[in-house]
């Protein structure tokens, strides 16, 4: 699904580079569950934006379903994420101005899916979350659980092929943490393939494989599971 | 999707209520100021439409060679050629020969039922009866084909007919003009619209002047210049074959005269080859255009500024798959939006201020303000003000739609963009820098229009413009009016009084004369005025050279006094003695007088020459007297008392002088002018102040981690202050560098003859007024964010 092949990624100043991914060479599988932990500035996030298409990388190859996409342009990129990805941020990142179901229903737009269609999949995917109750509600009248159900049921209603999951429990307390950690495992059963940055090692355990950075290295990767 | 576009910029709409109120506030006030002025200027370039005629019309006119190469015009023509000359020319269809009823520049006619209720009426005018050929009349009582036919018939307007005769029909009715005539009304017309360039109030059949004037053989006489002609061409007549065809009908009587067709769309805007109303729309159409362009530069920097409060918005969407493309329709769409909701509240907010609007500027006013009172019946206009609309939104939407579409997805969502110190804040401040260069520039003009136009009405004009009051008195009473005179004298209320033909405001016409030792060919024109001795006494107009007429020498009557600006003309440095010819009869000039302001300070000051009137109570002549300054009041029901006593048998009405001098069309049109200019500059505070305001606010928004930090490193609180308006204070003072020169151009272009003299305290105040208004506001949301806790600040950051 993903392979990266001496992926660097340079941030340049007019006087300071600091270098943020240093030759990462990885793959993650179709249907795998991968947790990426490392310390802040080890460089989890801008790998992240990589593998998500939305930052480029300096050099090194990287090929999403073994197309080398490591050069394509914005709107190139634009259109493979759009569908292809989705994405869950520790913030939740929902628009405040539109309300549940508008929320959700924002990569259909994107997609440009019949109205029709759009609303069925939009009801669908809401009361497989449990929040369809809610699907008038804004942003800022939902709990912080609620809100990252909400940025979940976005993320998959395109029924992407990847998942990217950045700190999703991070600003949840356990009991929410825990219940978007079941989404995803859910999700992950139905052969959806996760990438997920945590710093909590119980929900880094619950995924296939753990890979470790430090100053733009991989230093480890614990191999704690089988993945069937 | 743009139900999606919808949903969200109204969402955004009501969010941000302050921000959206005054995006509002400033695009409303830029239409509406738009939509007015094009109603205005629409108004004015649009006069005599209503004439089903108006392709085929023409008035008569001539030019006259004069000395000095100056040329000449006037619509005064004489009688004898509609009779004669022009009936021969086949491109003519109809011919309407028109003469003032008494003297329009006067006061107007008495008109009555009986010698009681006497109305005082304008613009009465006698006319053939091809006028109702001519020009569209809509007809209530009578048929206009019989409406003139009859010797004393009288032709109403309506609102004259409902003055005489309210409640009732007038046709077939009795009136009375000045107690003397009677007249047999023979219709009523609808009143005829104000943007009329010839709007009578009540018309005389042309048969029946000789009879009234006592002006035997008119049609016949050419050298008498107080007609007017109008003449209908034939389909597909070439005007300028005819003007080929009179260009020399006068020759064989004034050589240097020559007649001319003008068509009826100029008549009010240029009848005689000004520029002065053009220079005066042009200046409207221009601070129409700058007020929609400070709206829209407002609108750019406002919504350019308010997409940081979007940024998670982008990220998302880029995030999610939308292009930037139609990030950018989004944003386009929403700009559009916006515009065009604030173009239909325009119109409806014009709609509620018309009323207000054209009382401001005064329907009745002379240059023409004939505004319609409702937008809605101006569909096309509606269509151009929501064309306008969509064009501003568009045009104000493309820089702020390429910012937002352009943000870095990674960065939008980490809400980052905003301490990007390069984003887009060099074309701010140069929109900064237009915004506060057009606020300044409307002021300033503002300001000079205002003064120009106090100086119009309040200046020094030369003459008593004080206590002196005047009544035109038509009388068959005969005989000297010196005993009244006498009269008036004995009390210590009343300090002179004199009889004259015109009084200033008032101007006669005039005579081209030739002058000793001048060329026989070579001819100047001359305001003939007819005066007794008493008339610069009572007018306080000092003689300068030589002395007024006496009583006691009877030889006066053969001799003349002419004003500085004759003298000026033919050259001389001292003129008595001198003569002016006039035909063959030479004129000794016994005295100069200091020029005044005798046709308001628009206009130049002509020659003029005075005579002797001959003292005759019967001559149609205006009575002046002059107050003493106490005690008005009892001065004014003395000589009322003693005219009644002196004219039993005479209906008269004194005016104040000042009365006229507000009433002459220059000062007319120039209050209109500041009446509106003075509307749009305080409308242009408003836009720049509603724009600067939300403008600063988020300014200081972006600066709020450095005033946190500056804080918590212990600057003072004016420190902080100086540092960040000094950036504003700058561009206001490139602003200044521009705006002046400007205004300043436009106070040379100003029409009129006379001008105020310009002041610099004028820009320095303009300047004071703008600073003030941008320090007060920097200041407000600086102190504000200044007392806020640095530690909230920073954690906020």
């Amino acid at each position: 699904m993903i392979k990266t092949v001496n992926l660097n990624k340079v941030f340049r100043t007019e006087e300071v580079e600091t270098t943020a991914l240093n030759s990462l060479n990885f793959a993650v599988k179709k249907g795998e569950f991968l947790a990426i932990m490392g310390p802040s500035g080890c460089g989890k996030s801008t790998l992240l934006n990589i593998i998500g298409l939305l930052d480029t990388p300096s050099g090194g190859e990287y090929y999403f379903d073994g197309v080398d996409v490591a050069k394509y342009k914005e709107n190139q990129r634009t259109n493979l994420r759009k569908g292809n990805i989705g994405f869950i941020f520790q913030n939740f990142n929902l628009i405040d101005e539109l309300n549940v179901y508008e929320n959700v229903e924002l990569p259909l737009l994107a997609l440009k899916v019949k109205n029709v269609e759009r609303k069925k999949k939009v009801e669908e995917i809401l009361e497989r979350m449990q929040i369809g109750q809610r699907k008038l509600h804004f942003p800022q009248q939902l709990s912080g659980g609620q809100q990252q159900r909400v940025a979940v049921a976005r993320a998959v209603i395109t029924n992407p092929k990847l998942i990217l999951a950045d700190e999703p429990t991070g600003n949840l307390d356990s009991a929410n943490g825990e219940q978007v950690m079941q989404l995803l495992e859910q999700l992950n059963a139905e052969g959806t393939t996760i990438v997920m940055v945590t710093h909590s090692p119980a929900h880094a355990d619950r995924a296939h494989r753990i890979m470790h950075l430090f100053d733009g290295h991989i230093v480890a990767e614990n191999k704690e599971k089988f993945f069937v | 999707m743009f139900k999606q576009y919808f949903t969200i910029a109204l969402r955004n709409i009501l969010k941000d209520k302050i921000i959206s109120s005054i995006n509002f506030v400033n695009l409303i006030v830029g239409f509406v100021t738009f939509i007015l002025i094009s109603l205005f200027v629409y108004s004015e370039l649009t006069w005599d439409q209503h004439n089903k005629n108006f392709e085929k019309t023409y008035r008569v006119q001539l030019f006259m060679d004069q000395a000095d190469n100056v040329i000449h015009h006037t619509a005064s023509i004489t009688a004898a050629l509609s009779r004669h000359e022009l009936t021969t020319i086949p491109e003519i269809d109809k011919i309407a020969l028109i003469h003032d009823v008494g003297d329009n520049n006067k006061d107007g006619v008495f008109l009555s039922l009986d010698k009681k209720d006497q109305y005082k009426i304008r613009w009465g005018y006698y006319a053939d009866p091809s006028v109702f050929e001519i020009f569209t009349f809509s007809f209530i009582e009578g048929a206009p084909s019989k409406a003139l036919l009859e010797p004393y018939s009288i032709v109403l307007s309506k609102s004259v007919a409902q003055k005489l005769f309210p409640n009732s029909k007038a046709l077939g009715k009795q009136v009375y003009g000045e107690n003397k005539v009677s007249f047999t009304v023979t219709g009523v017309f609808e009143d005829l619209p104000v943007n009329s360039s010839w709007r009578p109030y009540y018309l005389l059949p042309m048969n029946t002047f000789t009879q009234i004037t006592g002006w035997e053989g008119y049609e016949s006489q050419y050298r008498s210049y107080s007609f007017n002609i109008y003449v209908l061409l034939k389909p597909n007549a070439e005007p300028s074959s005819v003007d080929k065809k009179i260009y020399n009908t006068l020759e064989k009587y004034q050589k240097e005269h020559h007649p001319y067709l003008r068509h009826m769309e100029s008549l009010h805007l240029n009848p005689f080859f000004q520029k002065d109303i053009y220079i005066i729309l042009t200046l409207l159409s221009f601070i129409a255009l700058l007020i929609l362009i400070l709206a829209s530069v407002n609108y750019i920097n406002l919504q350019t500024a308010r997409s940081t409060t979007r940024l998670k918005e982008i990220g998302i969407k880029k995030t999610v798959g939308f292009s930037k493309n139609s990030l950018y329709s989004q944003f386009l769409f929403e700009s559009i939006m916006v515009s065009f909701i604030a173009g239909l509240i325009a119109i409806i907010v014009t709609q509620l201020i018309l009323p207000a609007f054209n009382y401001l500027i005064g329907t009745t006013g002379i240059i023409g303000v004939a505004m319609t009172s409702n937008v809605f019946s101006e569909p096309g206009l509606i269509m151009i003000v929501l064309g306008v609309s969509v064009l501003t939104g568009f045009i104000s939407g493309l820089y702020p739609a390429y910012i937002i579409s352009s943000f870095n997805p990674i960065k939008a969502l980490k809400e980052k963009v905003v301490n990007n110190p390069n984003n887009g804040f060099g074309l701010k401040k140069i929109l900064v820098t237009v915004q506060f260069t057009i606020s300044l520039f409307l002021l300033i003009n503002g300001f000079i229009v205002f003064r120009q136009t106090q100086f119009m009405v309040n200046g020094n004009l030369g003459f008593n413009t004080q206590n002196v009051i005047f009544a035109n008195i038509v009388t068959n009473k005969s005989g000297s009016s010196e005993p009244l005179r006498q009269k008036l004298l004995q009390h210590p209320e009343i300090k002179d009084a004199c009889f004259s033909d015109y009084i200033p405001f008032i101007i006669p016409g005039g005579d081209d004369l030739t002058w000793e030792g001048g060329n026989a060919e070579e001819k100047v024109f001359f305001r003939d005025y007819r005066i007794t001795s008493d008339f610069f006494s009572t007018y306080n107009i000092p003689i300068v050279k030589g002395r007024n007429f006496s009583r006691d020498f009877p030889d006066d009557k053969e001799k003349c006094i002419i004003n500085e600006a004759a003298a000026r003309v033919l050259g001389w440095d001292d003129p008595i003695g001198k003569h002016l010819i006039e035909g063959n009869k030479k004129v000794e000039i016994i005295g100069v007088i200091r020029d005044y302001i005798a046709q308001s300070m628009h206009n130049p000051i002509e020659p003029h020459w005075y005579h002797i009137i001959p003292d005759s109570a019967s001559l149609n002549g205006i009575f002046s007297v002059q107050l003493a300054t106490d005690n008005t009041r009892k001065g004014i029901k003395i000589i009322n008392e003693e005219f009644a006593d002196f004219f039993p048998e005479d209906a008269f009405e004194f005016t104040h002088i000042n009365t006229i001098i507000r009433n002459e069309a220059a000062v007319q049109a120039w209050l209109v002018i500041r009446n509106i200019s003075v509307f749009f500059a305080i409308l242009s505070i408003i836009i720049s102040s509603v724009g600067l305001f939300g403008l600063v606010m988020f300014f200081v928004k972006r600066k709020m981690k450095e005033i946190g930090i500056r804080k918590v490193l212990g600057f003072s609180l004016g420190n902080l202050y100086l540092k960040l308006s000094s950036e504003f204070l700058w561009l206001l003072l490139i602003a200044n560098l521009l705006a002046w020169p400007a205004s300043f151009f436009i106070y040379k272009q100003l029409p009129g003859a006379h001008k105020y003299p310009i002041q610099i305290w004028e820009f320095l105040l303009g300047s004071s007024i703008i600073m003030g208004i941008a320090v007060l506001t920097i200041s407000y949301h600086i102190i504000k964010s200044a007392r806020t806790n640095p530690v909230d600040i920073l954690k906020y950051e």
